[in-house]
């Protein structure tokens, strides 16, 4: 008798869940990155992340739209780290699939190659990776770090650490490019002395500098002649590396930079591309003591990263998604921007009512949308930049970074150029 | 010309012209001074005389304490003796003091307890407070950490007097760090702040140093710092001894000086001196360093090569996967690491289910947990081993494929390469798809300098390895019954078969040794670079251009290729300032030559080529 009470009140509780179920609808989101080709070693790190914040909304009880719960349903996609297949794959999430918000790319060749689509077809589309700005489409929202959000203030911090010398290196191509450009005028601007800024320059006809610093191609290997040349930069004191160089070329830099003795105390080396996630796959011996600047670092002794970390570990260990590496995994920066990315869309859908691109947009743009995530809080700004903190570290042997310096709340800003020349002229 | 001999301080035997050089007196003048300048001095030898600190923390902790709280003549008085003691701890505390870091929280007891803040700061912009009398945290009564913002305390205090005189405890402080390295950054350092109130410190420092190294920075420093003395005597004596120490670090500030409004004329005159002195030395410098990089980059490229001119130009198989044997050998060599280590292991699972079950298969191998000079000898072990997998690995290749294709020069392209792909996914399932981490063992990181010039010790290895590979391969086909014979097999196969020569076993061996001496080079290369799944790919052009260049056949050809791209390269670099500039002009000069000699450098004629 009883066990019979039990099979039915067993099914009427089946039933229910059932019908709680089908109750939630579902959204479908789009993840656009390179899951294969030569980016997809960094950008598979990132559909990680977004899975992982997706099943965690979901297990809350998925977006609150009016009085009806959505369920994110991700559409992965594969951009192959080939650019144009990067526009195809988005136009497909965003006329096919109909999506109502991508979470994507990594280059800005690929940022720049899927912008007519997003504008085109009005799309929604979260950008988690440290980027060279000078660029502002409404339908993009930058969770990224902006120029003034890691390559300024980390030359801010070189400053008043008393650095007189300034050696610019990077790999040939738009990032670092912009970014030493910005950074020569920057320098400039707060007296630093034109012979003092180490690289050398490019001017056109007119003799305007358009390119400061040294660039190697991609996947450089020989870095003899530029080591000797910084240690002769060097001489003098008082000299630092800032470093834009992209990929494994860092491994035979650095190297080369141990080899010759030049040490941080002496002049240290701030890298822009090298977060925890790419220090997995490096010497790290090689580079103890060096700086890094990012709004992210593992090492941030936070509750709320702590707590952050260990669901992520908890999520690792019992997740069944397809092509997930479970061992040695580290957390960065452009991970937890693109995680911060989730979390600020989903409040906004939540504020605006709707999944309708112009009302969350509008929304977005209210200023008054924000999320504390791991890193601190984040906001988003009316500029579809986010106000952040930014950190300073240098790196220890087991790849993770010793907090040296922190700027709390740092306004993105994308266009630095105009404004730096503009009090450049006014100067002279 | 006449010279000079001078023995500065002490040990260090210096040769120099009585005049600065004119740049085109310099060049001519270069092999004497090639020699003197390999004789002499400006050695850094790194001694580790390391200064024992038998002064115990916690009374250093106490007297920092007592100068924070102290003022006047007695706060001087323990900033002297904290100067004295050489400790981190008194080097923190009295940065954050200058830097109105050190607070004053108010104990239970009323009393007034100096801390610092932590580095770290939680979301709120607060950080918790270590006491500096024992480096402990500032706990409530339950045993909590507190947190403060830097606003929740009182600074405490310092005045422009006690700034400047802490800030002179830490130079002092910094000249009696027990490295000898740190010790020659800090004189530098001193040297380039142009305060002239440093020269007592550093005279009194020169007194007690007794490294070489850093007696010629003390004294550097010194004539630095004369350089920014108001009277115009003591600057040309400066500059002039700067001139004499060829100092490089100076010439900014000489420049500085000369070009300041007002200068006295015989002032400006000394300076030009020294710069043009300082100026012929730095180009000395750079092209001793460029003929010296360049040396080890046409290493490198011969190493790598030298497989390739075996298999391609002896054998003449178009091997696209002698890339992925160097990359055999650098894997090698992390394995053996690994093995010295913490042991190596990998599981590989097919995409292939049989019976319902996946096939899995895979290895461990326990580490050996060596530590200190025992897993630095992991290197030792490692080359010989990357000889022999990489040779093994061109054994299966060639007798299960290239064997048969020997008559057929495009088809062993097209399956060579064919091999080259599946080789680097098997890299990928067994490695990963990251690059993996070899660490240099310390015997090979670092570096010497002789006058300025930097040698790595790396480099100076690679040159060494790469002339002892080429002797050994000279020496095996020339003065051994197997270099006979694969000489005779190479040059004609048919003839040397009719002969009685087992041509089939020849070839083999042949194939296997250029598999091996590529194995090598991947054990190289491992020490300055990458080591990942496409290694291979990033040097088979290299080595195909540089083997084309020399002469397809001739290994002589190959090492003076290698030799010759390289040179050219670095001095390319060197003198358009741009590493791709550089690369384009050698790669356009070869294409050019090529047109001009097409069986390159050293072109072998044989009736047997046709």
């Amino acid at each position: 008798m009883k066990s019979k009470l039990c099979k039915w009140l067993g099914a009427c509780a089946t039933l229910l869940l059932a019908f709680n179920a089908m109750a939630a609808d579902t959204i479908k989101v789009g993840i656009l990155h390179s899951l294969s080709g030569t980016m997809a070693i960094s950008e598979t790190s990132l559909r990680d992340m977004l899975l992982f914040a997706f099943d965690e909304i979901n297990a809350a009880g998925g977006i609150k739209v009016g009085d009806k719960s959505y369920m994110i349903e991700p559409v992965i996609v594969d951009g192959a780290s080939n650019w144009p297949l990067f526009a195809e794959k988005a136009k497909q999430l965003l006329e096919e699939d109909k999506v109502a918000v991508v979470f994507g790319c990594w280059t800005s060749v690929s940022r720049k190659s899927v912008l007519p689509v997003f504008e085109k077809d009005n799309g929604m589309l979260f950008y988690p990776v440290q980027y060279e700005g000078e660029e502002l489409s409404r339908n993009i929202f930058y969770t990224a770090e902006a120029v003034n959000q890691q390559a300024t203030p980390a030359v801010d911090y070189l400053l008043a650490q008393g650095k007189k010398k300034f050696y610019l290196i990077g790999t040939d191509y738009v990032y670092p490019q912009t970014t030493n450009l910005i950074l020569y005028k920057y320098l400039l601007l707060h007296g630093i002395k034109l012979e003092d800024i180490g690289g050398g320059l490019r001017k056109d006809d007119s003799g305007k500098v358009i390119s400061a610093g040294k660039y190697t191609p991609f996947g450089h290997t020989d870095y003899q002649q530029i080591v000797a040349e910084i240690k002769q930069f060097a001489a003098g004191g008082d000299a630092c590396v800032v470093n834009t160089i992209n990929g494994d070329s860092n491994v035979p830099f650095f190297k080369e930079v141990a080899a010759a003795g030049l040490t941080p105390a002496d002049c240290p080396v701030v890298s822009f591309s090298l977060a925890e996630d790419e220090l997995r796959a490096l010497p790290t011996k090689d580079l103890v003591g060096e700086l890094g600047c990012w709004t992210y670092f593992m090492s941030i002794k936070s509750k709320d990263n702590k707590a952050f970390l260990k669901r992520w570990d908890g999520w690792l260990k019992t997740e069944d998604h397809p092509g997930v590496v479970k061992e040695k995994r580290a957390v960065d920066s452009p991970m937890v921007l693109s995680y911060d990315g989730v979390y600020l869309w989903k409040e906004a859908v939540e504020k605006a009512g709707s999944f309708d691109v112009d009302k969350v947009r509008e929304t977005l743009e209210s200023g008054s949308i924000s999320f504390e995530g791991p890193g601190g809080k984040n906001t988003m700004q009316k500029n579809h930049h986010t106000t952040k903190n930014v950190y300073i570290g240098d790196t220890r042997a087991d790849g993770q970074f010793k907090i040296l310096k922190t700027f709390m709340g740092v306004q993105g800003e994308p266009f630095l150029l105009k404004d730096l020349d503009e009090k450049l002229s006014a100067m002279k | 010309m006449s010279w000079r001999v001078s023995c500065q301080n002490g040990c260090s035997l210096r040769l120099m012209g009585r005049s600065g050089c004119s740049a085109p007196r310099l060049f001519m003048n270069l092999a004497p001074k090639l020699l003197v300048w390999l004789l002499s001095g400006g050695i850094f030898f790194g001694c580790f005389s390391a200064r024992a600190d038998n002064t115990p923390d916690s009374d250093i902790r106490q007297k920092l304490v007592q100068a924070i709280q102290s003022d006047g003549q007695a706060q001087q008085q323990l900033l002297n003796e904290l100067a004295e003691s050489g400790a981190k701890i008194v080097h923190d505390v009295l940065t954050a003091w200058i830097r109105e870091g050190v607070y004053l929280y108010d104990g239970p007891d009323g009393s007034k307890i100096p801390v610092i803040l932590d580095d770290q700061l939680d979301p709120e912009g607060k950080a918790r407070a270590i006491r500096i009398i024992d480096g402990q945290f500032i706990k409530d009564a339950s045993g909590k950490e507190l947190r403060f913002a830097s606003a929740d305390l009182n600074t405490a205090e310092t005045d422009m007097r006690l700034r400047s005189s802490v800030q002179q405890s830490m130079d002092t402080l910094a000249l009696s760090a027990p490295n000898p390295e740190e010790r020659n950054s800090a004189v530098l350092k001193l040297g380039n702040s142009q305060k002239p109130r440093y020269i007592p410190i550093l005279q009194a420092r020169l007194t007690k140093e007794t490294v070489t190294a850093v007696r010629r920075s003390i004294d550097e420093a010194i004539a630095l710092l004369q350089l920014a003395d108001p009277d115009p005597k003591m600057e040309i004596a400066a500059a002039q001894h700067l001139a004499e120490l060829k100092s490089i670090g100076a010439l900014a500030n000489i420049k500085s000086l000369m070009n300041k409004p007002g200068c006295p004329l015989d002032v400006v005159k000394a300076c030009r001196g020294a710069v043009q002195v300082i100026d012929n030395h730095i180009a000395f410098v750079n092209f001793i360093g460029t003929i010296f990089h360049g040396l080890s980059l046409g290493s490198i490229l011969l190493v790598v090569a030298l497989g390739l001119a075996i298999t391609f130009g002896l054998m003449g198989i178009i091997n696209m996967a002698h890339g992925e044997m160097i990359a055999v050998g650098a894997y090698t060599c992390y394995v053996v690491q690994n093995i010295f280590g913490s042991g190596f292991g990998f599981s590989i699972t097919l995409p292939i289910s049989f019976g319902g079950k996946m096939i899995q298969f895979g290895l461990h191998i326990p580490g050996l947990n060596a530590t200190g000079w025992w897993f630095e000898s992991y290197f030792l072990f490692a080359i010989p081993l990357s000889f022999l997998m990489a040779a093994l690995a061109g054994l299966a290749i060639e007798r299960t494929v290239i064997r048969f294709l020997y008559r057929r020069p495009l088809e062993s392209l097209l399956a060579t390469w064919g091999i080259s792909l599946v080789m680097q996914q098997l890299f990928r399932m067994v490695f990963g798809a990251n690059n993996v981490q070899v660490n240099s063992p310390s015997w090979l990181l670092g570096h010497f300098s002789l006058n300025d010039v930097t040698f790595d010790y790396n480099r100076v290895f690679v040159i060494v390895f790469a002339i002892l590979i080429v002797i050994g391969t000279w020496l095996l086909l020339t003065k051994t019954p197997l270099g006979l014979l694969i000489r005779a097999v190479m040059q004609n196969r048919a003839m040397a078969s009719s002969l009685g020569v087992r041509t089939a076993r020849v070839n083999m061996l042949t194939f296997s040794f250029g598999s091996g001496l590529a194995g090598l080079a991947g054990a190289f290369l491992s020490q300055i670079g990458n080591v990942g799944p496409s290694l291979g790919q990033t040097y088979i052009v290299d080595s195909f251009m540089t083997v084309v260049l020399g002469g397809v056949g001739s290994i002589v050809g190959t090492v003076c290729s290698a030799f010759g791209i390289g040179t050219a390269d670095e001095v390319l670099q060197q003198t358009t300032g741009s590493p791709v500039t550089g690369k384009i002009v050698v790669l356009v000069g070869i294409i050019l030559f090529l047109q001009w000699k097409p069986g390159g450098l050293f072109a072998s004629r044989s009736r047997s080529l046709d």
